[in-house]
């Protein structure tokens, strides 16, 4: 018998009972839809991580006081270290030739008052290099410029929604902020950039950075912001901060260096495990799904008891039977997977259209694993009640009532 | 050497045993039979008739003896070659017709060819002539639940005959059917006969007795009486 014959046999059975072939479905399809939903959300939401993470800059390494054993996002500095200072920026700018640039970062809450308004806002005291290495770029006016920097100007720079905030639809440029108690005029406004990884970057306001450690008192920095000459260097980058700085800290590596890339990772690993836990959470609708078929199919095996005992009468062996309902199992969960994915792609594809905050991807592999998984289901769970079948006595199966 | 009979059956018994109780439903049978006969197997409800025919047409195995068909020894084939016996040497007419009702009558008449590998229009047509043959040439598209009895055990007879088969086994054939009806039944396995098939029926109605040309009738599981019925040769003269 033909592949084909078995086919059309098993497509005239569940024909003819269409609406519990559709119920049966209706699991697998169920389950193969939430499995491509789920991982959709889950496939979004590292493309989303990876996108924001390179957008802050490209081939960035990251300095922070005090030695963290695990890579990874940093923990602040702990005492009895170090601080890192300007003057290890200055050093580093020296003699670290695979570094393109370095840019320091004092990082402190502070109310900025305007006029009688004021909001709690970051203050970022860095330098010049901090707009191209952290690729934030001014829109009105001008950033920190080298001069500013050098003359220990007290000079501002503003995000968008500082500027609502304080300003409204006043031009601020020129005008004088008191941040704390020290005043600071207004030399530029951001450019809007919105929420990246957690932080409000138009809610940042920038001053120069020994200025933020005079008015916050701080005599170290936050982090130090380099920017490798390309990523092969990355490495030979880590060893020459390593170098520079032990020197300068008294031997001691009393500091971390988090590369973009070790974030990225990090990240990526994390919602790698969380996309495989939703995957899993939704196989198992796709399991009880499995369990549907085999529970319609053993239904349907006691149902057609006498048809088999005829079909063996008439010369079909117990493989054919073994054959016909295990491709009746698997045409549904084949089916069902089919309408799984249309639904569940649908869905995701739907939900990245009408609110494209949400993050979502639709990968092949979901799909592609999603339909195997259902086709196994299938026959998985057919092959029980097709042996059944198969093993029928014929004249039992012909007396059946 | 003699071509061996086609059916020999030597000292075939068959003992069911459920729970504590063994029943022996056939005891020590032998019988042969030859090609072209047309055989009637008779005896009262539980002589064990339906079990030797079942035994005989491959459907139950015997517990002990030996049943050779064409020479051969069937308890020696697996269940692809019994399968294989089924449906291409055998064909089956039930009492209750075992129809399937999902299929017109020429796909249910078509059935045996698909198992043995016949291509869709041949066997269509094959169907649609055997179909034509027991006189039901209107009905090709119909499903079996709008036929009445005769005319479903009609259909199961050409479904019956669809691989041409050498046996041809009738359980009970006109059981379920009105007088006339199984008359016309009757009539028709013996024009079969009349070409050739060999043809074993089980039945306790006396007019499939009085057509056959041989008669076996079982009493609790034995042969008591096995007789040829010369009445019935002019059957072949009888028949338009």
């Amino acid at each position: 018998m033909s592949p084909l014959e078995y086919l059309r046999i098993a497509l005239e059975a569940l024909a003819s009972n269409k609406i519990r072939s559709f119920l049966t479905m209706l699991g697998v399809i169920i389950g193969v839809a939430s499995v491509i939903m789920l991982v959709s959300i889950g496939e979004g939401a590292k493309t989303y991580i990876r996108s924001e993470l390179m957008g802050i800059g490209s081939n960035l390494l990251i300095i922070t006081p005090g030695k963290t054993e695990t890579s990874g996002m940093g923990h602040p500095p702990s005492g009895g270290v170090h601080k890192l200072t300007i003057e290890d920026m200055r050093a580093l700018e020296k003699r670290a030739p695979a570094l393109a640039g370095l840019t320091p970062m004092v990082v402190a809450g502070a109310p900025v008052k305007f006029g009688n308004r004021s909001r709690d806002v970051l203050i970022i005291g860095t330098d010049e290099q901090f707009e191209d290495i952290r690729n934030l770029h001014v829109e009105i006016g001008s950033f920190l410029g080298k001069g500013d920097i050098e003359a220990h100007r007290k000079v501002a720079v503003i995000g968008r929604t500082v500027k609502k905030e304080l300003f409204q639809e006043t031009s601020p440029l020129g005008h004088t902020v008191k941040i704390g108690e020290t005043t600071f005029r207004i030399i530029g406004i951001m450019e809007k950039k919105g929420t990246t990884l957690g932080v409000d970057i138009d809610d940042l306001v920038f001053i120069p950075a020994d200025t933020a450690q005079d008015i916050f008192d701080q005599d170290g920095l936050t982090q130090i912001l380099a920017q490798v000459v390309n990523e092969n260097e990355i490495e030979r980058a880590k060893d020459q901060i390593r170098q520079v700085l032990m020197r300068r800290h008294a031997g001691e590596e009393d500091f971390t260096m988090i590369t973009q890339q070790a974030m990225l990772s990090t990240a990526q690993s994390i919602l790698s495990t969380f996309t495989y836990v939703l995957g899993g959470i939704a196989s198992i609708s796709l399991l009880v799904g499995g369990i549907g078929i085999m529970n319609i199919m053993l239904v349907s095996v006691r149902e057609r008891t006498r048809e088999i005992g005829l079909r063996k009468a008439i010369g079909a062996a117990q493989r054919d039977i073994l054959i016909q309902f295990v491709i009746e199992a698997t045409t549904l969960s084949m089916i069902g997977g089919i309408v799984g994915i249309l639904l569940g792609a649908g869905i995701a594809y739907s939900a990245k259209v009408a609110f494209p905050v949400v993050p979502v991807d639709i990968t092949g592999w979901s799909i592609a694993t999603a339909f195997t998984f259902a086709v196994l289901v299938g026959v998985f769970f057919g092959i029980y009640p097709a042996t059944k079948a198969a093993r029928l006595n014929p004249i039992d199966a012909l007396r059946y009532e | 050497m003699a071509a061996a009979p086609l059916i020999q059956i030597q000292d075939v018994s068959k003992i069911y045993v459920t729970g504590q109780v063994r029943y022996e439903v056939l005891k020590q049978v032998s019988i042969e039979i030859g090609s072209a006969e047309y055989v009637a197997i008779t005896g009262a409800s539980g002589s064990g008739k339906s079990t030797l025919l079942h035994i005989i047409g491959c459907l139950d195995t015997p517990t002990s003896g030996s049943y050779r068909l064409q020479g051969e020894e069937v308890s020696r084939k697996d269940d692809v070659e019994l399968a294989r016996i089924r449906n291409r040497t055998f064909g089956f007419v039930f009492q209750s017709f075992n129809l399937l009702g999902r299929y017109t009558i020429t796909e249910n008449v078509a059935l045996p060819m698909v198992y043995r590998g016949v291509a869709r229009r041949a066997r269509t047509e094959k169907a649609k002539a055997l179909l034509t043959r027991v006189g039901l040439n209107s009905f090709f598209s119909h499903r079996p639940s709008e036929l009445s009895g005769g005319m479903q055990q009609r259909v199961a007879i050409a479904r019956a005959l669809a691989n041409d088969p050498a046996i041809l086994f009738a359980d009970e054939p006109t059981g379920n059917l009105d007088t006339k009806t199984g008359l016309d039944i009757i009539r028709l396995f013996g024009e079969l006969n009349v070409e050739g098939t060999t043809v074993l029926v089980v039945s306790h109605d006396l007019r499939v007795a009085q057509h056959a040309g041989r008669v076996i009738t079982l009493e609790d599981g034995r042969i008591i009486d096995d007789r040829r019925n010369a009445a019935a040769e002019p059957a072949k003269a009888r028949t338009p």
